[in-house]
């Protein structure tokens, strides 16, 4: 053959099997002073959660908390054994994982049954705070009947680990933004002030002040309701993504509002999970179309898309060191090594 | 006869004899005296000796020419006197001393007189006992300055004998004699050593003498192999005695410090030597030369006990003369290195002894000059070892690398210091390199195949060690002897074991990439260093100093690992027919049909492709290095021990894929790795192995499947896998099928008889992992079993239509028996046997509980094989009617069985909801198994339904 034949398109580095059911939520753990030991946390649809150990590309253990619930959303807090996992059981459950332990600790009940992702901010390892959907059960329930008011509508703020109510964040009378759909929380360096991040049923993202419990700003960049977000907040600036066929690019400006700096359309609509890359150079998506989307963060220029699984992603995530992860309902959980730092 | 013990008696007895003696002086008298001593007692003798010894003095004293006959026997008389009793006085050692030597010694001649042997032999020996019958203080006066003439003389007339003699007896009389006179004698009789100040003096006056004991030594160490090995012996045991007292490095330290010269006579103060450092320097150039020669002579003296002594002489003068005679290091190291692998195990064992000794003392490490000569020595035999590989034979190429060897050895820890120098590093590089060029004119090596090689359950039993050393014979472009090849393995493990190994495996790499003319032997190279690195099968002789870390280890042997398998270096032209595909794979399996296992001349039956086909050379190269890099892969799990369980994910999926290639020597040694990993990673079979490996395995194939055309052996691994696990990994399965489905709906055209063989083995596995009745215990053990067996015996066979069809009537009349008998367990297995793994359907509350992941399995590729009986190919149809159809009768029917009702509700309820128009399809298959089967099939099928009812 004259010609060679061109590189096939490259697959992921390795792919872990055995969830036995979908996966919806991905987290790496383990920090990052020794890959050998990395881990990866997935939690499925089954309700359980899957230690897999990066090294033997194996599952170490499997936490099982959730009363077979679908587990949505996974964190492990900063420098401690500690992951947090958040379940359609309505309860927030944080595991013990040091010295092999795999425990309860502690749980939260919540109220919101929808599938929007909690958010933690933690200043260290003694005090954090934890955003999750829902009211708080401290609060007087005055109209379930008033949709405005429902739980479904609010985002409760904790501080733990005593689980103390930091306050409940109601949207703004006049607006009806819907259930929130994914959170973030975050903290400006130059203020010690929470801040947080959410995406609405409606399409549009608002930025809270934890503090003073008003919204700062809010602003509509999506058709559909918002899937998912990602915020840098040294750039600051954020991306996120719809079950419409756009990303959205957003910006903070100094004096707190939100502003939609770009738009990028994609081939087929629906994000459900979207993550910037630690080193702020790339950003993934994970696509209902069951692809996986890379962007260079800084230009949104996109850089590659991922086609591996067989069913719509649901979630990514990235390793510290790069890696990318992505579960999917095909019960994988395929693991990329993209654009590394060399 | 009676012994006189007192003075008294025997001097009664002997006074007329020594009288008569006195007055005539004949052979008769003196053997007469002789007679009588012999009856006196020590004691006594030792009162009488002056009286005894004045007639025999006397005898040999007068002037005149005497009877040679005379002279022998007083001097045996003297001896015999000497023998018994001790010379006290020193006057009268010098005496006697002159007395004897001059008895062979004409005194208008410069040679020994021309006297019979038996009168040397008896001189000699009279000589020897004179010095052992003096005492140690008298003896050590004796040996002065003034005596230096003398002794001279003696000492010359000794070596002119031990020289010229023709007797062998004389010789080694002669030797032992001067050794004994220069106060090496290492019999019992001189139990008191020498202080530093008697050493000194000692070796000042032997210094006289040391040009000519060395020279004239050599002459004799050098002279015939015919003249006996005792004489040699000798020879080389005095020349390294005198030497290494003279040159001592200990007495020469002392002498730089000055010291007051005895005040000696003019005359003999010409004669002494003053050992200065001008003095050292000269002799030990002129030692070098002869100990060069000595060395070059007896390192080949076919007498062992000869190179045994050598080792001695190296040892000695190493150890006592290291900086005297520092330029004859090399040549001595070398003589030393050379002998480790000497055929005689007495010198090797001493030989090791020395060198290991050598190490304890850090003679060499510990001695900056030795280390440059070795490793000068070392770069200098690299230099010319391409060039002795190509001259010499195999003989003088095994001694040549058993002298690299020895170098390496010697250097120990110290080899860093040489491979730290890039122009060191080259040279030993390119040397190894140069010498492992493989032959690759061999033909046979491609035309061999392996037909039933996928069976990897049919490979030898596991063993309990590693077997990595059954290597398949390699030819070697410069050398044909496997020893030559052991010696070069040993070297770079050596250096693995000593050396910086991410320096090495960084060089070698480099190599590795430069050119595929180098890629063989550096990754033979490779596969030693990390073996020896791992201190295994390492002959070492010191301790090494920084100890490669297991994680070291694993971390290069993981980068080796990755340019192994990678695309470029993996996947190599080892047949033309690899690149046809699959038209050519049918033509085979017709041939094997047709020549049944005979396979000769394959090459042949296929006709030039149009393609630029690769030369039989290039294969056979590229089937060596695929060869290597399996053997490389051996190695490292047997290096890594348990750790290679880390390197398995990587690993075992090329390895297992090599297992099925078609090059008989290729497949050969990838089933020998995989039963070596088994070994490493403490797996009990091969079955294991893969079985607890799947997920690795898995990853793998559906990665490949991906890309089929660049991964044709993929369908291969996954067969076997499928063959060699068990019912717990129905999940992994269930999901690369998933795989395999899509991809074999994406490649209809081509490739399908692979996919057909995939799923029959899919098939085959589900049949095995789900049989129909789950008896507690044995019968089901055994019904498995005789399943299994019965499977396997249809796969070594190249199935038959007849065997399937007998194989299903009988498994079905069997379980007809069976299922009277055991219809109560059938609510209970119902139960056990659907997986736990559902997927959990939130969905609609009313839909039905989805099939058991085994059915839908068999349902999916039923659905793909209705497609594939309308195949072109003949070959292909039949496959897909004969094997799979049974198969799916099977699963289906033990799932109708369980669920009567449901099923057939089941099959076409679902169908209905498939877009492929499964309803037809399941339709046909039940027409189709009622065609192809007999009717009493059909009835079986109905059977537990009316039973439920």
């Amino acid at each position: 053959m004259a010609v060679p034949l061109p590189l096939p398109p490259p697959g992921p580095q390795f792919v872990l099997r055995g969830t036995q059911s979908a996966v919806n939520a991905l987290h790496f753990g383990g920090g990052a002073q020794a890959q050998g030991r990395q881990l990866l946390f997935s939690g499925s649809q089954s309700g359980l959660v899957h230690i897999w150990s990066l090294q033997t590309r194996r599952t170490v253990a499997t936490l099982d908390g959730h009363g077979g619930q679908s587990v949505t959303w996974l964190q492990m807090l900063p420098q401690s054994h500690q992951l947090l996992s958040q379940g359609r059981d309505l309860r927030l459950c944080l595991w013990d994982l040091a010295e092999g332990r795999n425990a309860i600790v502690d749980s939260v009940c919540l109220e919101s049954v929808a599938f929007c992702r909690s958010s933690v901010l933690a200043e260290g390892q003694a005090r954090w705070l934890l955003a999750l959907p829902g009211k708080g059960s401290d609060e007087v329930r005055t109209s379930t009947t008033d949709a405005l008011h429902s739980p479904n509508h609010q985002v409760q703020i904790l501080e733990m680990p005593s689980k103390t109510s930091v306050c409940t964040l109601k949207p703004e009378a006049d607006a009806k933004p819907g259930m929130p759909m994914c959170l973030g929380l975050w903290q400006a360096e130059s203020s010690p002030r929470p801040l947080l991040l959410a995406g609405y049923e409606d399409g549009s993202v608002a930025l809270w002040d934890v503090w003073e419990r008003k919204v700062c700003s809010r602003v509509s960049c999506h058709e559909e309701p918002v899937m998912g977000l990602d915020f840098d907040s040294q750039k600051a600036r954020g991306v996120s993504g719809s079950a419409g066929k756009a990303l959205a690019v957003w910006s903070l400006n100094g004096q707190q509002a939100l502003q939609v700096c770009s738009t990028h359309q994609l081939t087929n609509p629906g994000i459900s999970d979207i993550t910037v890359r630690p080193d702020r150079k790339i950003l993934a998506t994970a696509g209902w179309d069951h692809r996986i989307r890379v962007f260079h963060w800084r230009t949104m220029k996109p850089l590659a898309v991922l086609a591996f699984h067989s069913a719509s992603v649901h979630c990514v995530a990235f390793a510290t060191n790069g890696l990318l992860a992505a579960g999917s309902k095909d019960q994988r959980i395929s693991i990329w090594s993209l654009y590394q730092r060399t | 006869m009676a012994v006189f013990d007192t003075p008294q008696e025997a001097f009664g007895i002997l006074r007329p004899v020594c009288v008569q003696l006195t007055k005539t002086q004949t052979v008769e008298n003196v053997e007469h005296l002789q007679a009588q001593l012999q009856a006196v007692s020590d004691t006594a003798l030792q009162e009488l000796q002056q009286y005894i010894l004045f007639p025999l003095r006397f005898t040999l004293k007068t002037p005149g020419p005497k009877r040679e006959r005379l002279v022998q026997s007083v001097v045996e008389c003297l001896t015999f006197v000497l023998s018994s009793t001790c010379v006290k006085e020193q006057e009268l050692l010098q005496e006697l001393f002159s007395e004897l030597s001059t008895c062979l010694y004409s005194p208008n001649s410069q040679k020994p007189a021309a006297v019979s042997e038996e009168l040397k032999l008896a001189v000699i020996q009279g000589l020897n006992t004179l010095m052992h019958s003096a005492y140690g203080d008298i003896i050590l006066a004796f040996y002065k300055p003034s005596i230096l003439p003398r002794l001279g003389f003696a000492v010359s007339l000794l070596l002119g004998l031990a020289e010229q003699e023709k007797s062998k007896q004389i010789k080694i009389a002669a030797l032992k004699c001067l050794q004994v006179l220069l106060f090496q004698c290492d019999c019992q009789d001189h139990p008191r050593s020498l202080d530093e100040l008697e050493q000194q003096h000692l070796g000042d006056l032997f210094a006289s003498f040391l040009p000519g004991i060395s020279t004239a030594l050599t002459r004799v160490i050098t002279g015939d192999f015919k003249q006996g090995h005792s004489i040699v012996v000798c020879s080389l045991k005095i020349f390294h005695k005198t030497v290494g007292f003279v040159m001592a490095d200990e007495q020469l330290r002392r002498l730089s410090k000055a010291q007051a010269e005895p005040v000696v006579e003019h005359r003999i103060a010409e004669l002494m030597v003053h050992r200065e450092g001008d003095w050292v320097k000269n002799t030990s150039d002129k030692l070098v030369i002869l100990i060069k020669k000595i060395i070059e002579c007896v390192s080949v003296h076919p007498h062992w006990k000869v190179r045994l002594e050598l080792v001695d002489l190296v040892e000695a003068l190493l150890l006592k003369c290291s900086q005297s005679l520092v330029d004859s290091a090399g040549p001595l190291l070398k003589a030393l290195v050379g002998l480790i692998n000497d055929e005689s195990s007495e010198v090797q064992a001493q030989c090791n002894n020395v060198l290991r000794q050598f190490a304890d003392q850090k003679v060499v490490v510990g001695n900056r000059a030795f280390t440059d000569i070795l490793s000068e020595s070392l770069h200098s035999l690299t230099t010319s070892l391409p060039r002795l590989m190509n001259s010499q034979d195999d003989q003088g190429k095994f001694s040549t690398l058993s002298l690299l060897l020895g170098y390496l050895k010697l250097l120990g820890p110290k080899i860093n210091f040489v491979l730290n120098s890039v122009a060191h590093l080259q040279r030993l590089s390119k040397a190894l390199i140069q010498v492992l060029e493989l032959d690759v004119a061999d033909v046979k090596i491609v035309e061999e195949r392996s037909w039933n090689s996928d069976d990897l359950s049919a490979s030898p039993k596991t063993p309990t060690t590693w077997q990595g050393n059954q290597v398949q014979r390699r030819y070697f472009r410069f050398f044909t002897d496997e020893r030559v090849f052991l010696l070069l393995r040993q070297v770079c493990r050596l250096l693995g074991y000593y050396g910086n190994l991410y320096l090495l495996v960084d060089h070698f790499m480099e190599l590795y990439h430069e050119s595929v003319v180098y890629r063989k032997q550096a990754t033979m190279i490779l596969n030693e260093l990390v073996t020896g690195a791992a201190g295994l099968e390492v002959e070492d002789l010191q301790e090494k100093h920084t100890k490669t870390s297991p994680e070291e280890l694993r971390e290069i042997v993981t980068s080796l690992l990755e340019l192994y398998t990678s695309q470029e270096n993996w996947y190599l032209v080892t047949c033309i027919e690899t690149e046809e595909g699959e038209e050519l794979m049918m033509k085979q399996s017709d041939l094997q049909a047709i020549t049944s296992r005979v396979h000769t001349c394959q090459i042949i039956s296929f006709p030039a492709f149009s393609k630029p086909s690769p030369t039989i050379c290039s294969m056979n190269s590229n089937i060596w290095q695929i060869y290597i890099q399996l053997e490389g892969i051996n190695q490292f799990a047997y290096a890594l021990g348990k750790d290679f369980h880390l390197l398995l994910m990587s690993a075992l999926y090329p390895v297992l894929e090599k297992a099925g290639d078609q090059t008989l020597l290729i497949s050969q040694v990838a089933t020998c790795t995989m039963v070596d990993i088994c070994v490493a990673c403490n797996y009990d079979s091969l079955q294991d192995l893969i079985n607890e490996n799947s997920d690795y395995l898995v990853n793998g194939i559906s990665l490949n499947l991906r890309h089929l055309s660049l991964h044709p052996h993929t369908a291969k691994v996954l067969e076997v896998m499928l063959r060699n696990s068990d019912a717990t990994l129905l999940p992994l399965v269930a999901d690369v099928v998933q795989d395999v489905l899509a991809t074999l709906d994406q490649f209809y055209d081509k490739r399908t008889a692979s996919f057909v063989s995939i799923l029959h083995a899919l098939l085959v596995a589900l049949a095995q992992w789900f049989p129909e009745t789950s008896y507690i215990g044995q019968p089901q053990d055994q019904s498995l079993k005789e399943e299994g067996s019965y499977l396997h015996q249809t796969l070594k066979n190249n199935t038959t239509a007849e065997d399937i069809e007998q194989f299903v009537l009988d498994y079905l009349k069997e379980k007809d028996v069976a299922d009277g008998n055991v219809l109560d367990f059938d609510s209970d297995e119902e139960k056990l046997s659907v997986p736990p793994t559902l997927e959990e359907n939130d969905t609609l509350p009313d839909v039905e509980p989805p099939l058991p992941v085994h059915i839908q399995i068999a349902k999916d590729v039923m659905e793909r094989c209705i497609h594939l009986l309308s195949d072109k190919n003949l070959k292909i149809r039949l496959k897909e009617k004969l094997q799979h159809f049974s198969y799916h009768i099977l699963i289906c029917r033990r799932f109708a069985k369980q669920a009567p009702h449901q099923q057939g509700l089941k099959i076409h309820s679902t169908d209905s909801t498939q877009q492929r128009g499964g309803e037809v399809a399941g339709a046909r298959f039940f027409g189709n198994a009622s065609e192809t089967f007999c009717p009493k099939e059909n009835a079986f099928l109905s059977i537990p339904i009316r039973k439920e009812k």
